[in-house]
Protein backbone atom coordinates (compact mmCIF):
# COMPACT_ATOMS: atom_id res chain seq x y z
CA UNK A 1 0.00 0.00 0.00
CA UNK A 2 1.82 3.04 -1.24
CA UNK A 3 -0.60 5.64 0.03
CA UNK A 4 -1.20 6.48 3.66
CA UNK A 5 -4.91 6.94 3.31
CA UNK A 6 -6.50 7.24 6.79
CA UNK A 7 -8.68 4.24 5.94
CA UNK A 8 -5.54 2.07 5.72
CA UNK A 9 -4.40 3.28 9.11
CA UNK A 10 -7.73 2.31 10.65
CA UNK A 11 -7.57 -1.02 8.83
CA UNK A 12 -4.08 -1.77 10.15
CA UNK A 13 -5.18 -0.84 13.66
CA UNK A 14 -8.26 -3.10 13.50
CA UNK A 15 -6.29 -6.01 12.03
CA UNK A 16 -3.61 -5.63 14.71
CA UNK A 17 -6.22 -5.71 17.50
CA UNK A 18 -7.99 -8.70 15.92
CA UNK A 19 -4.68 -10.53 15.47
CA UNK A 20 -3.71 -10.06 19.12
CA UNK A 21 -7.19 -11.24 20.15
CA UNK A 22 -6.88 -14.23 17.83
CA UNK A 23 -3.52 -15.37 19.21
CA UNK A 24 -4.73 -14.88 22.79
CA UNK A 25 -7.98 -16.74 22.09
CA UNK A 26 -6.23 -19.67 20.39
CA UNK A 27 -3.73 -19.86 23.25
CA UNK A 28 -6.53 -19.75 25.82
CA UNK A 29 -8.63 -22.34 23.97
CA UNK A 30 -5.71 -24.72 23.54
CA UNK A 31 -4.85 -24.48 27.23
CA UNK A 32 -8.46 -25.17 28.27
CA UNK A 33 -9.36 -27.77 25.65
CA UNK A 34 -7.41 -30.76 24.45
CA UNK A 35 -7.39 -31.61 20.76
CA UNK A 36 -10.76 -33.05 19.75
CA UNK A 37 -12.36 -32.52 23.16
CA UNK A 38 -15.79 -34.10 23.68
CA UNK A 39 -18.60 -31.93 22.34
CA UNK A 40 -20.24 -29.86 25.06
CA UNK A 41 -21.68 -26.35 25.22
CA UNK A 42 -18.58 -25.15 27.12
CA UNK A 43 -16.16 -26.76 24.66
CA UNK A 44 -18.06 -25.32 21.70
CA UNK A 45 -18.11 -21.86 23.29
CA UNK A 46 -14.39 -21.87 24.06
CA UNK A 47 -13.49 -23.26 20.63
CA UNK A 48 -15.50 -20.55 18.89
CA UNK A 49 -13.89 -17.61 20.70
CA UNK A 50 -11.03 -17.36 18.15
CA UNK A 51 -13.77 -17.20 15.52
CA UNK A 52 -14.84 -13.86 16.98
CA UNK A 53 -11.36 -12.53 16.25
CA UNK A 54 -11.55 -13.89 12.70
CA UNK A 55 -14.93 -12.17 12.33
CA UNK A 56 -13.28 -8.92 13.46
CA UNK A 57 -10.67 -9.34 10.72
CA UNK A 58 -13.42 -9.80 8.13
CA UNK A 59 -15.20 -6.75 9.58
CA UNK A 60 -11.97 -4.75 9.26
CA UNK A 61 -11.74 -5.70 5.59
CA UNK A 62 -15.35 -4.70 4.99
CA UNK A 63 -14.82 -1.37 6.76
CA UNK A 64 -11.75 -0.71 4.60
CA UNK A 65 -13.89 -1.01 1.48
CA UNK A 66 -16.49 1.34 2.96
CA UNK A 67 -14.07 3.92 4.37
CA UNK A 68 -11.71 4.22 1.41
CA UNK A 69 -12.76 7.54 -0.12
CA UNK A 70 -10.34 7.21 -3.04
CA UNK A 71 -12.15 5.43 -5.86
CA UNK A 72 -8.97 4.08 -7.49
CA UNK A 73 -7.59 2.63 -4.25
CA UNK A 74 -11.03 1.11 -3.60
CA UNK A 75 -10.91 -0.46 -7.05
CA UNK A 76 -7.54 -2.01 -6.22
CA UNK A 77 -8.96 -3.51 -3.01
CA UNK A 78 -12.06 -4.83 -4.79
CA UNK A 79 -9.89 -6.45 -7.46
CA UNK A 80 -7.76 -8.08 -4.76
CA UNK A 81 -10.86 -9.43 -3.02
CA UNK A 82 -12.28 -10.77 -6.30
CA UNK A 83 -9.03 -12.56 -7.13
CA UNK A 84 -8.85 -13.97 -3.59
CA UNK A 85 -12.46 -15.17 -3.77
CA UNK A 86 -11.98 -16.74 -7.18
CA UNK A 87 -8.81 -18.57 -6.13
CA UNK A 88 -10.36 -19.76 -2.85
CA UNK A 89 -13.54 -21.04 -4.51
CA UNK A 90 -11.56 -22.76 -7.25
CA UNK A 91 -9.05 -24.34 -4.86
CA UNK A 92 -11.70 -25.50 -2.36
CA UNK A 93 -13.98 -26.86 -5.09
CA UNK A 94 -11.11 -28.72 -6.77
CA UNK A 95 -9.93 -30.14 -3.45
CA UNK A 96 -13.50 -31.11 -2.58
CA UNK A 97 -13.73 -33.13 -5.80
CA UNK A 98 -10.43 -34.80 -4.96
CA UNK A 99 -11.81 -35.67 -1.52
CA UNK A 100 -14.90 -37.24 -3.10
CA UNK A 101 -13.16 -39.28 -5.75
CA UNK A 102 -9.73 -40.00 -4.26
CA UNK A 103 -8.14 -40.72 -0.90
CA UNK A 104 -6.58 -37.30 -0.38
CA UNK A 105 -6.82 -36.01 3.21
CA UNK A 106 -9.78 -33.78 4.04
CA UNK A 107 -9.03 -30.05 4.03
CA UNK A 108 -10.13 -28.57 7.37
CA UNK A 109 -12.51 -25.68 6.64
CA UNK A 110 -10.46 -23.69 9.13
CA UNK A 111 -8.00 -23.11 6.29
CA UNK A 112 -10.51 -21.39 4.01
CA UNK A 113 -10.00 -17.92 5.50
CA UNK A 114 -6.16 -18.12 5.58
CA UNK A 115 -6.32 -19.37 1.99
CA UNK A 116 -8.45 -16.35 1.07
CA UNK A 117 -5.88 -14.05 2.72
CA UNK A 118 -3.14 -15.65 0.61
CA UNK A 119 -5.43 -14.94 -2.34
CA UNK A 120 -5.38 -11.25 -1.38
CA UNK A 121 -1.63 -11.28 -1.85
CA UNK A 122 -2.10 -12.96 -5.23
CA UNK A 123 -4.59 -10.20 -6.04
CA UNK A 124 -2.04 -7.56 -5.08
CA UNK A 125 0.48 -9.23 -7.40
CA UNK A 126 -2.16 -9.26 -10.16
CA UNK A 127 -2.76 -5.53 -9.63
CA UNK A 128 0.96 -4.86 -9.82
CA UNK A 129 1.41 -6.93 -12.97
CA UNK A 130 -1.57 -5.45 -14.80
CA UNK A 131 -1.47 -1.85 -13.55
CA UNK A 132 2.26 -1.32 -12.95
CA UNK A 133 3.50 0.81 -10.06
CA UNK A 134 0.05 2.34 -9.64
CA UNK A 135 -1.22 -1.13 -8.84
CA UNK A 136 0.23 -1.05 -5.35
CA UNK A 137 2.58 -3.42 -3.46
CA UNK B 1 -9.41 6.47 -22.71
CA UNK B 2 -6.76 9.00 -23.72
CA UNK B 3 -6.47 12.24 -21.82
CA UNK B 4 -4.39 15.43 -21.61
CA UNK B 5 -3.94 15.35 -17.87
CA UNK B 6 -0.16 14.95 -17.96
CA UNK B 7 0.25 17.88 -20.36
CA UNK B 8 -2.10 20.11 -18.38
CA UNK B 9 -0.28 19.24 -15.18
CA UNK B 10 3.12 19.89 -16.74
CA UNK B 11 1.95 23.30 -18.00
CA UNK B 12 1.34 24.27 -14.40
CA UNK B 13 4.57 22.70 -13.10
CA UNK B 14 2.61 20.46 -10.78
CA UNK B 15 3.90 17.11 -9.69
CA UNK B 16 1.53 14.14 -9.58
CA UNK B 17 1.46 14.60 -5.82
CA UNK B 18 0.54 18.29 -6.20
CA UNK B 19 -2.35 17.39 -8.48
CA UNK B 20 -3.42 14.57 -6.21
CA UNK B 21 -3.61 16.93 -3.22
CA UNK B 22 -5.61 19.46 -5.22
CA UNK B 23 -8.06 16.75 -6.29
CA UNK B 24 -8.19 15.05 -2.90
CA UNK B 25 -7.10 11.68 -4.30
CA UNK B 26 -4.01 9.50 -4.05
CA UNK B 27 -0.95 9.96 -6.25
CA UNK B 28 -1.58 6.44 -7.58
CA UNK B 29 -4.97 7.63 -8.83
CA UNK B 30 -3.40 10.49 -10.76
CA UNK B 31 -0.75 8.16 -12.18
CA UNK B 32 -3.34 5.57 -13.22
CA UNK B 33 -5.53 8.20 -14.91
CA UNK B 34 -2.58 9.83 -16.71
CA UNK B 35 -1.35 6.52 -18.06
CA UNK B 36 -4.85 5.55 -19.22
CA UNK B 37 -5.01 2.55 -16.90
CA UNK B 38 -8.00 3.92 -15.05
CA UNK B 39 -10.92 6.02 -16.25
CA UNK B 40 -12.20 8.26 -13.45
CA UNK B 41 -15.82 8.32 -12.36
CA UNK B 42 -17.95 11.19 -13.63
CA UNK B 43 -17.77 13.10 -10.30
CA UNK B 44 -13.96 12.88 -10.32
CA UNK B 45 -13.84 13.84 -14.00
CA UNK B 46 -15.89 16.95 -13.13
CA UNK B 47 -13.48 17.78 -10.27
CA UNK B 48 -10.56 17.51 -12.70
CA UNK B 49 -12.36 19.67 -15.25
CA UNK B 50 -13.22 22.28 -12.61
CA UNK B 51 -9.63 22.38 -11.37
CA UNK B 52 -8.26 23.06 -14.86
CA UNK B 53 -11.24 25.26 -15.76
CA UNK B 54 -11.85 23.20 -18.88
CA UNK B 55 -14.66 20.98 -20.10
CA UNK B 56 -14.43 17.23 -19.54
CA UNK B 57 -14.29 16.53 -23.27
CA UNK B 58 -11.33 18.89 -23.61
CA UNK B 59 -9.37 16.82 -21.13
CA UNK B 60 -10.63 13.30 -21.90
CA UNK B 61 -10.49 12.28 -25.53
CA UNK B 62 -12.51 9.64 -27.33
CA UNK B 63 -10.76 6.57 -28.70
Amino acid sequence: MLTRNPAYQMYNRRIAVASVLYVAAVFAASSVLHHRAPVSPLAIGVALVPGIAVSLMIYAMARLMLELDDEYLRLLEVRKALIATALTLAACSAWGLLEIFTAVPALPVFWVFPLWCVGLFAGALFNRLTLGKGGGL
Amino acid sequence: MNNRLKVLRAERNWSQQDLAVRLGVSRQSVNAIETGKYDPSLPLAFRIADLFELSIETIFLRG
